[in-house]
C-alpha cells in the first residue's frame, strides 16, 4: 500500500514538470520524456516531502497534506489531458543509427543487471544498512507517528548517532508514505532509493542527449548505471543516492538554461543532507561567476527549500550541534597539521579507486571515449562550469575532513566512499559535456525557445 | 571512432556484470548482519507493554562503546520508535537488552531496578524501585 504513495508522488512530480518546465523543445522525444520522468520523480519526492513536513508534522494537519497533494494531482492530470500534444506524423520518423540502438540496448541491459543486483539486497537486507535504520528510517518512524511524537525526529534527546541535526527530505518522504498507508512497509524506503537511482540515470541520459546528442546521453547514463559503488549504495537506503540525483539534476538543468529548476534541485539537495548546503553555496557561487544572468533565477528556485533548511537548523533543531560547529574548537591546530592532509589525500585516492570492482573502474569507459572522441573546444564553457562545481565541491569536502574533530581515519573510512558516490555523476557530466559528438545528432542548444516569449503572455512560467 | 565507442560500451557492460557478481556475493555473505529484522520479533512484547509516548531507560551487558553495544541499542531504538530510548536507568521504565544469559533480576537489583517482565531472548522490562 505504501508503494502507491511513492508512485503518486512521482506521478505528481512528472505532471508538474511536464506542465511548467517547458521541455517541449527538447529533442529527441525520448530525451524529453527521460528528463520529465527523472526530474518529475526527484521533484515529486522533494515537494511531497516538504508538504508533509510543513502541513503534517509542523501544523499537525496530515489530512490537509494528503488532500492538497491529491487536489494538485487531479488538476495537473486534467491540465496534461487538456494540453496533450497532437499525435506525431509517422512518415517523418527516422530510424536511429545502429550504434545508438546498441547503446540503448546496452543501457537497458545494464539497468536490468543493476536492478537484479539491487534486488538481492532487498531480499537479504530489507531494513537497509546501518545508517538507514540508525538515522534516516528511524527519524521517518518518529515523523510518521504524528503529533508531538514527530518532534522526536529532531530532538536533542535522540542518540547523537541518529544525527537529529540532519535535514529531513528523505525521512519526511518515507514517513509520509508510511503515514498515508498506515503501515511501516520496508518497500517504501527500498522503492524511494531505487526511484532516485532511476531518476539519476534518466536525468543524465535525457540531459546529456538534449545537450550533446543521443549517443553521448546514452553513454553517460551507461557509465553511471554500471558504476559498482553507486549500485552498492542504492539498497543501503542512505541519503547519498538522492544527493547524487539532486546534484546531477541541478547541473543538467543549469546547462539546459532552466535556472529555476536547477535551483529547485539544489534546494532539495540542501534539504536532504548537510553536504547539500555546501553544494547549494557552490552552485550559486559558480553560477554567479560563470552564468551571471541565471544566478538570480537559480537563487529563486532554491529559496523555498533553503528557507526550510534555515528554519529547521536555526529554530527546530538548534539544540543539536552539527559537524562544523563541533569542529570549530581546535580547528586552527588541525588546519596546521600537515599529516592530516596526507591521510586525507591518500584516502581520496584509495576511495576513488574503490568506485570500481575487481579490475573494472568506471573511469575506464570515460578514458576510452576521451581518447577516441577528444574534447570539443566549443563546449569549454560548459566543461569549465561543471569542472568548477566538482572542484569546489571536492575542495569543500576535503576542508571538512581536515577540520573535523572526529577521529579522521574512522570518518574517512565510514563516509568518503559515499561522498564520492554523490560527486561521481557530476564528474561524469563534466567529462561528457566536453566530449566531441561521435555522430550526427539533433542537439538542442541551451537557449530558451522562441515560443517561450509568446507563451509567457498566456500562462504562468514557473521554471 | 566507432571502435572506441564500442569499447566504451563493452567496458560498461563488463562493469555491470562485475557489479552484479560482487553485489550478489556481498549480500549472500552479509545477510542482515545486525539482525535488525529479527529485533521486531524479539522486542515485539515490549511494543505492547510500553505506550508510544514513553521514554525508556536502557541497560545491556554489551561492552560500552563497542560496535555490538551500538548495534543493539540503535536497532532496539529503531524497532521501538516512537518510544525514545535513553542509555542508563534514567526513566521509570528500563529496557534490558542482553546478549548472554544471566541472573537478570540480580542485575536489575544492583542498579536499583525491579524486574517486571521477561520476554525471553535477553529482553526484559524493569521498573525503578522506589
Amino acid at each position: 500500500m505504501g508503494l502507491i504513495w511513492v508512485v503518486e508522488a512521482i506521478l505528481l512530480g512528472c505532471l508538474l514538470v511536464n506542465r511548467f518546465a517547458d521541455l517541449s523543445v527538447v529533442r529527441p522525444a525520448w530525451a524529453r520524456w527521460s528528463l520529465i520522468c527523472g526530474a518529475g520523480a526527484a521533484v515529486g519526492i522533494g515537494l511531497t516531502s516538504a508538504l508533509y513536513f510543513l502541513c503534517g508534522t509542523l501544523l499537525g494537519m496530515r489530512a490537509a497534506a494528503l488532500g492538497l497533494e491529491v487536489a494538485v494531482l487531479v488538476w495537473a492530470a486534467y491540465e496534461a489531458f487538456r494540453r496533450r500534444a497532437p499525435a506525431p506524423q509517422p512518415a517523418g520518423e527516422k530510424r536511429a543509427p545502429l550504434l545508438i540502438s546498441i547503446a540503448a540496448i546496452s543501457l537497458l541491459l545494464a539497468l536490468a543487471m543493476a536492478t537484479a543486483a539491487i534486488a538481492t539486497s532487498w531480499d537479504a537486507n530489507p531494513q537497509g544498512n546501518w545508517d538507514a535504520w540508525a538515522i534516516w528510517n528511524l527519524r521517518a518512524r518518529f515523523l510518521a507517528s504524528g503529533g508531538a511524537l514527530a518532534q522526536r525526529a529532531w530532538s536533542s534527546k535522540l542518540d547523537a548517532s541518529a544525527h537529529a541535526e540532519y535535514p529531513l527530505l528523505l525521512s519526511s518522504f518515507v514517513a509520509r508514505s508510511w503515514a498515508f498507508s498506515d503501515s511501516f512497509s520496508t518497500a517504501v524506503p527500498e522503492a524511494t532509493s531505487y526511484a532516485f537511482f532511476l531518476a539519476l540515470i534518466a536525468l543524465v541520459a535525457g540531459g546529456m542527449a538534449a545537450l550533446r546528442g543521443p549517443m553521448l546521453g546514452l553513454l553517460a547514463a551507461l557509465v553511471l548505471a554500471s558504476t559498482p559503488a553507486l549500485l552498492h549504495q542504492v539498497p543501503n537506503q542512505y541519503a547519498d543516492v538522492p544527493m547524487a540525483c539532486y546534484f546531477a539534476g541541478a547541473i543538467v538543468f543549469a546547462l539546459l538554461d532552466r535556472p529555476i529548476l536547477a535551483g529547485i534541485f539544489a534546494g532539495c539537495a540542501a534539504w536532504t543532507k548537510d553536504e547539500g548546503v555546501l553544494f547549494l553555496a557552490v552552485l550559486l557561487t559558480v553560477t554567479a561567476a560563470l552564468k551571471r544572468r541565471a544566478a538570480l533565477a537559480t537563487l529563486a528556485g532554491a529559496a523555498p527549500a533553503a528557507a526550510l533548511v534555515v528554519i529547521f537548523k536555526t529554530w527546530l533543531a538548534r539544540g543539536n550541534a552539527g559537524l562544523l560547529s563541533t569542529s570549530l574548537p581546535g580547528a586552527g591546530k588541525r588546519l596546521a597539521d600537515v599529516g592530516r592532509y596526507g591521510i586525507t589525500i591518500a584516502a581520496f585516492d584509495r576511495e576513488f579507486a574503490g568506485l570500481g570492482v575487481g579490475w573494472y573502474h568506471p573511469i575506464l569507459p570515460l578514458i576510452a571515449l576521451a581518447v577516441v572522441l577528444r574534447f570539443d573546444r566549443e563546449r569549454r564553457r560548459d566543461a569549465a562550469y561543471c569542472g568548477a562545481l566538482v572542484g569546489f565541491l571536492l575542495l569543500g569536502y576535503f576542508g571538512v575532513y581536515i577540520l573535523t574533530n572526529n577521529d579522521l581515519t574512522w570518518l574517512l573510512q565510514t563516509s568518503l566512499n559515499r561522498v564520492l558516490v554523490q560527486v561521481w555523476p557530476v564528474l561524469v557530466l563534466a567529462g561528457f559535456v566536453g566530449l566531441r559528438v561521435p555522430q550526427a545528432a539533433v542537439i538542442v542548444k541551451p537557449v530558451p525557445p522562441a515560443a517561450k516569449a509568446r507563451r509567457k503572455t498566456r500562462r504562468l512560467q514557473m521554471f | 571512432m566507432i571502435a572506441g565507442v564500442v569499447i566504451a560500451i563493452l567496458l560498461c557492460l563488463w562493469g555491470s556484470f562485475a557489479s552484479y557478481g560482487s553485489e550478489s556475493d556481498v549480500q549472500q555473505q552479509y545477510r542482515d548482519p545486525y539482525m535488525v529484522s529479527a529485533q521486531f520479533t524479539r522486542l515485539g512484547g515490549v511494543l505492547s507493554a510500553i505506550p508510544e509516548g514513553a521514554g525508556i531507560g536502557y541497560i545491556t551487558d554489551a561492552p560500552p562503546g563497542s560496535g555490538l553495544e551500538a548495534g543493539m541499542f540503535l536497532s532496539a531504538q529503531y524497532v521501538l520508535a516512537p518510544r525514545l530510548l535513553k542509555r542508563g536507568t534514567v526513566a521509570e521504565w528500563v529496557l534490558g537488552n542482553f546478549s548472554r544469559p544471566a541472573d537478570f533480576a540480580a542485575v536489575g537489583r544492583s542498579q536499583g531496578l525491579l524486574l517486571q517482565q521477561d520476554f525471553g531472548e535477553g529482553v526484559l522490562l524493569f521498573r525503578k524501585a522506589h
